[in-house]
């Protein structure tokens, strides 16, 4: 582990970034040691990656500054932060597939003889003497597209070197990495650390930072809410810390008495061994109409992948699927749509929303039949239906002819419950239904969930957010590795067991 | 090691079908024929090489035919209108081919077109400037004349390599043509730049990860717009050598030959999501059309049916790049 | 008060289209001043039926260009339908029959464009790349290099030539097929799927929008309107030939099209905006007609005029 008495790396002070009136990061203070391994975690729209964005130049921050070694750095310019010392390994990855390793790792830096020729010979003895330093075993004359994933991490880890960088961030470095291959990268940074240089290790996995980090960083609502040594913290205060403990042990219990774990006992959607190779496996549960069942989890525990398959927009390899008790097996969302299902998807504007179309547009999308006759659209009842749900889910601005992106992301979020809406869906799947959104149309989401469920409808939400999953599940299934761990009565279950469960204990 | 040598499974299909024909049709396998093919394809192969540049980069360039024509119109008019020497008049040709190519990229990086866009716009608008600047239609007597310039007429002859080793004594070798000439030295060139200097590395940069690029500080503006220079380059090039040929130019010269030229390239392993290609490529992917298309006009079928074949090749060909492109990301296996 | 003017101007300047119908009543009234007899109402007319087979094709070419596609074969298709329609005509001396046949044929070339695009998910510039070269490969085989003259009577000219109120009849299929279509896109599901497609294909799909359907759908009605385009052009020449719709066309449509508005990324657009378009380019091209000006600064003119509405429009729009 590293020197107490290292000299500071990098030092942050008072950076923050707003967007207009929103402040997504509030000012921090962030330093790193030379040497030091930090990791950095929060849960979705914590603030993480607009910090990490600040340290790689591709967000100018709002206010503040970032020294390294010492000297005030130029932000805002990915180009110029490599040039100082900083690099970035992403979770997609920035090398050139079609080139081999050798042309990535000098990636727009290749030398030159004298005629302007490349210098192969130069270029593959600075390469040799890197690889050998930091004993990584690489065919250097190999394309990177025949590569495996954990060795194109480890070509963009020798491009950081070639740099001679001496921060390295990784974002989510071992997304799609199987166990040997997260051992091999750790003996990588173990390399790195040996020799001074300081990584920041952002990932969800959290046996991974109590492996690798010496330190940690929480962060929470823009903020760091806690740092210090891998050592003074164990893994349930920290998923306590942060997933957030705002909610009041009292306003806890006053939810739970009007908790009711399976409805109405009629069970909606059955599923049983549902798998896809490499993704999730054994995923067995029933959905009761008239109960919400969160799925709680990490992220890349699988969940968003389970509910693609069911509604037919992802490949299902194999298991069983019950809708009213017969059997199904939705080859596309058409057909689950038709059979009562419906999905708002994670990302509402890659996934979602037609942008450039009106709220009206927006809300008619699923439920086309309903406002047409032999084919035309019936303006009448598409204004109909847009300003019953506009009202409904209260969107602002009420005007259903306006553009949806200029809409908030909660009202945003809510065109789109709105557009499942009208298809009056037995089981209504939501994934990720408050990320980025404020406190206000958070409340009213949670309200509009609690509705459909008295109505008796099935309703089954994804979230990451465990102070979510507390406050409206009437059951919590929690998925941990591609699993379906455990499943729980709301009520019956503590904080404590159920972070254990997602930290896959 | 099948990897290293993506170009392997094109020559053997180039020699299969090499075989086929000289077996199956009597002319095919002559001195003559291979003449035939050599100087009617090595003008393609060169433009195929050109194309493959903008596609490199994830771009494409439909105005290469139209090009070709302004340049040969270009080259005609310095001769019979005014008069210039061949040494003069070649390389303004050739330049205001490769300023062509270089509007294109203009129209691509700095008005933010997308290729087939820009590059379709300026193929009507080089095509309205041949028919502007013909001088065939100024001075209507010009155009049965032909074009006499000694430095433009040396560029179309043979070379007899059986008479330069003497081995004509014993079997009649083809003569090599002079535009298959001009291609090795296009494609040693190429080859050259594409894979020993910093622009050919640019080159793949910008098409295989635009973002990485940016982020290693490679100007893609800039490499864009040099991708379309050059293949107005090869369509300048290719002007000369077909006025040379034909001893004039037309309104109609380079007509129809992007999609020639981009199957050609695709054929040649040149993928359309960019980033990768080889010189050899295309210039196999060229000749192989040339004896496909060479090859059935000896077996009786129309040219017609040569369109209808190049079409369907070029079909065929994207479809095998969208195959090999599904199997590699399912092998990489990850979900959005 | 003058705040309140500045302000109704602004609400009528953002309006899409806007710009476009400015520009042509600027550019007729230009035209008007040089040489008055524009005018005239026969050359009004005149304008009108001149482009009444590009504005056919661009009506067809609007939808698949809203949905983020585009298509090279008009012109082949444009050719190869006035064929097999005179073909029809030959061996059956039937007008509906030669009619059916002429559209069927450009609607199946349609699928098969759309079933590559859709359902392979090849790009849509090759395969209708390719296409263009395979059909008018097929209409030289079918065809010939040679014009086939039509037989007389029998009302199959009526079509392109006929006179409905002093108005030729291909302007009124034009003006009909422009409204149907216009309805089409505004008000019924298949418009908006249309351009629900185009704006975002994965948010589309998963809300249960027949997405593959609907793209090579488009492609069938671009394939018919250029079917139709072909009848049109055959019945007014009197002939059929399978080098009709030379390169070229395709240019002229697709201009039309982006001129009115819809935008190559897909998405967004109006076949309102497209008649506009075409009236647009009809009326350059009959100005610059009158003005004498030479048919090959016409075509730079052309090129120019397309980079120039694009160009401004991704200024504005900070895009792609």
């Amino acid at each position: 582990m590293t020197a107490v008495n290292a000299p500071t790396l990098l030092r942050a002070t008072g950076v923050s970034k707003s967007y207009g009136s929103l402040e997504v990061l509030h000012p921090i203070e962030f330093s790193i040691k030379a040497g030091e391994v930090r990791g950095l975690v929060g849960s979705n729209g914590a603030g993480k990656s607009t910090l990490i964005k600040i340290l790689t130049g591709a967000h100018r921050p709002s206010a503040g500054d970032v020294w390294l070694n010492g000297r005030r750095l130029q932000l805002g310019n990915p180009h110029l932060m490599m040039d100082q010392g900083i690099a970035c390994i992403y979770q997609h990855s920035s090398l050139v597939p079609s080139l081999s390793v050798l042309d990535n790792i000098f990636l727009g830096r290749q030398p030159t003889t004298r005629f302007g020729f490349l210098d192969r010979r130069t270029q593959l003895q600075a390469a040799q003497k890197l690889v050998a330093e930091y004993r990584i075993e690489l065919d250097l004359l190999e394309k990177v597209e025949s590569l495996s994933t954990v060795k194109q991490k480890e070509v963009e880890i020798l491009k950081a070197l070639a740099l001679r960088s001496c921060l390295i961030l990784m974002d989510e470095p071992t997304a799609w990495l199987s166990h040997s291959e997260v051992r091999k990268l750790h003996a990588t940074i173990d390399t790195l650390r040996s020799r001074n240089i300081a990584v920041v290790y952002v990932s969800h996995v959290l046996d991974e930072v109590f492996d690798i980090c010496d330190s940690i960083s929480i962060m929470r609502d823009g903020a760091i809410v806690w740092e210090g040594p891998t050592t003074s913290i164990d893994r349930p205060r920290l998923i306590n810390i942060m997933v957030g403990e705002k909610l009041g042990k009292a306003s806890l219990e006053s939810l739970e008495q009007k908790r009711k774990p399976r409805g109405t006992g009629d069970i909606r959607l059955s599923c049983h061994a549902l798998a896809r190779r490499n993704i999730f496996s054994d995923v067995s549960f029933d959905l009761y109409s008239g109960e919400i069942l969160c799925f709680a989890g990490l992220v890349g525990a699988g969940r968003s992948d389970v509910v693609h398959a069911i509604f037919g927009a992802a490949q299902l390899d194999d298991g069983a699927l019950q809708l009213n008790g017969e059997a199904h097996r939705f080859r596309s969302p058409k057909e689950a749509i038709l059979a009562g299902i419906g999905l708002v998807p994670e990302d509402r504007r890659r996934d979602g929303l037609l942008l450039a179309h009106s709220v009206a547009d927006n809300l008619v999308l699923a439920a086309l039949k309903k406002v047409s006759r032999s084919g035309f659209l019936s303006q009448k009842r598409r204004r109909g239906l847009a300003l019953r749900q506009i009202r409904n889910l209260n969107i602002l601005p009420s005007n259903p002819d306006r553009v949806v992106s200029v809409l908030s992301g909660g009202n945003q979020q809510k065109v789109l419950i709105g557009r499942w809406l009208e298809t009056a869906p037995t089981v209504l799947i939501l994934d990720e239904p408050t990320v980025g959104i404020d406190v206000g149309a958070k409340a009213e989401i949670y309200g509009q969930l609690r509705a459909l469920r008295d109505e008796g409808r099935a309703v089954l939400v994804i979230s990451s957010d465990l102070e979510e999953v507390l406050t409206i599940a009437d059951r919590i299934a929690v998925m941990a590795e591609g699993k379906l761990v455990s499943i729980h009565d709301a009520g019956a279950v503590s904080r404590e067991e159920l972070i254990a469960k997602i930290g896959g204990d | 090691m099948f990897k290293r040598h993506q170009n392997f499974a094109l020559l053997i299909l180039f020699l299969a079908l090499f075989a086929f024909f000289s077996f199956f049709t009597r002319r095919f396998f002559s001195a003559p024929n291979i003449e035939d093919i050599l100087s009617g394809y090595s003008f393609m192969a060169i433009l195929a090489v050109g194309q493959a540049f903008p596609i490199m980069t994830r771009g494409l360039d439909l105005s290469i035919g139209s090009n070709v024509g302004l340049g040969a119109m270009i080259l005609f008019d310095l001769d019979k209108v005014f008069h210039l020497p061949g040494w003069a008049s070649i390389p303004i040709s050739v330049t205001a081919c490769a300023l062509a190519g270089c509007v294109n990229g203009l129209l691509v990086t700095q008005l933010k077109l997308q290729p087939f866009v820009a590059t379709l716009a300026t193929l009507a608008a080089f095509r309205g400037t041949v028919y502007a600047v013909s001088g065939r239609q100024l001075y209507p007597e010009l155009a049965t004349q032909s074009v006499k310039d000694p430095w433009i007429r040396s560029l179309e002859g043979f070379l007899d390599i059986g008479h330069l080793t003497g081995l004509s004594r014993f079997v009649r070798l083809p003569s090599l043509p002079f535009s298959f000439l001009a291609l090795l030295v296009v494609a040693v060139l190429a080859h050259v730049v594409l894979n020993r200097t910093r622009l050919g590395l640019n080159l793949k940069t910008v098409g295989g990860n635009p973002e990485a690029a940016h982020l290693a500080g490679v100007s893609v503006r800039r490499t864009q717009i040099v991708a379309y220079l050059a293949c107005g380059l090869c369509a300048g090039i290719v002007a000369v050598l077909l006025v040379a040929r034909f001893t004039t130019a037309t309104e109609a010269t380079g007509t129809g030959m992007e999609l020639t030229t981009i199957a050609a390239a695709v054929i040649g392993g040149v993928t359309l999501r960019g980033g990768s290609g080889t010189v050899a490529g295309p210039i196999l992917g060229a000749f192989l059309l040339g004896i496909i298309l060479i090859g059935l006009t000896l077996m009786g079928i129309s040219q017609f049916t040569q369109q209808i074949l190049t079409g369907a090749i070029l079909l065929g060909a994207v479809y095998y790049d969208r195959l090999t492109s599904d199997r590699q990301k399912s092998a990489s296996g990850g979900v959005a | 008060m003058i705040g309140r003017l500045s302000q109704l101007g602004g609400v009528w300047l953002g309006r899409p289209g806007f710009g476009l119908s400015a520009s042509l009543i600027a550019l007729v009234a230009i035209f008007a001043i040089l040489s008055p007899e524009f005018l005239h109402i026969d050359n009004l007319v005149g304008v009108v039926h001149r482009v009444t087979t590009t504005g056919i094709m661009a009506v067809g070419m609007t939808f698949v260009i809203m949905t983020g596609g585009i298509d090279l074969t008009v012109g082949p298709v444009l050719a190869i339908s006035g064929l097999v329609a005179f073909f029809t005509f030959e061996g059956s001396a039937s007008v509906p029959l030669s009619v059916l046949g002429a559209i069927g044929t450009g609607a199946a070339i349609g699928a098969l464009n759309g079933a590559a695009v859709a359902y392979l998910r090849l790009p849509p510039i090759i395969v209708t790349l390719a296409m263009l070269s395979i059909v008018r490969g097929t209409a030289l085989i079918v065809g010939g290099p040679i014009l086939h003259q039509l037989p007389e009577g029998a009302g199959y000219e009526f079509i392109g030539t006929g006179f409905l109120f002093g108005v030729p009849v291909s302007v009124w299929i034009f003006l009909a097929l422009a409204m149907l279509t216009a309805f089409v896109q505004r008000r019924s599901a298949f418009g908006l799927e249309v351009a629900a497609v185009g704006d975002n294909e994965r948010a589309a799909f998963l809300s249960g929008r027949p997405v593959r359907l609907v793209k090579t759908l488009t492609y069938v009605i671009c394939g018919a309107t250029a079917a139709l385009a072909g009848l049109i052009q055959s019945s007014q020449v009197y002939t059929a030939s399978a080098n009709f719709g030379e390169f070229g066309t395709e240019l002229d449509v697709i201009a039309a099209v982006v001129l009115g508005g819809t935008s190559l990324q897909g998405g967004r657009g109006s076949i309102l905006g497209t008649v506009m378009g075409v009236l647009f380019l009809g009326v350059v091209s009959s100005g610059l007609n009158i003005l004498d000006v030479p048919v090959d600064v016409q075509l730079i003119a052309k090129g120019l005029i397309i980079v120039g509405a694009l160009s401004a429009r991704a200024g504005t729009q900070g895009q792609i």
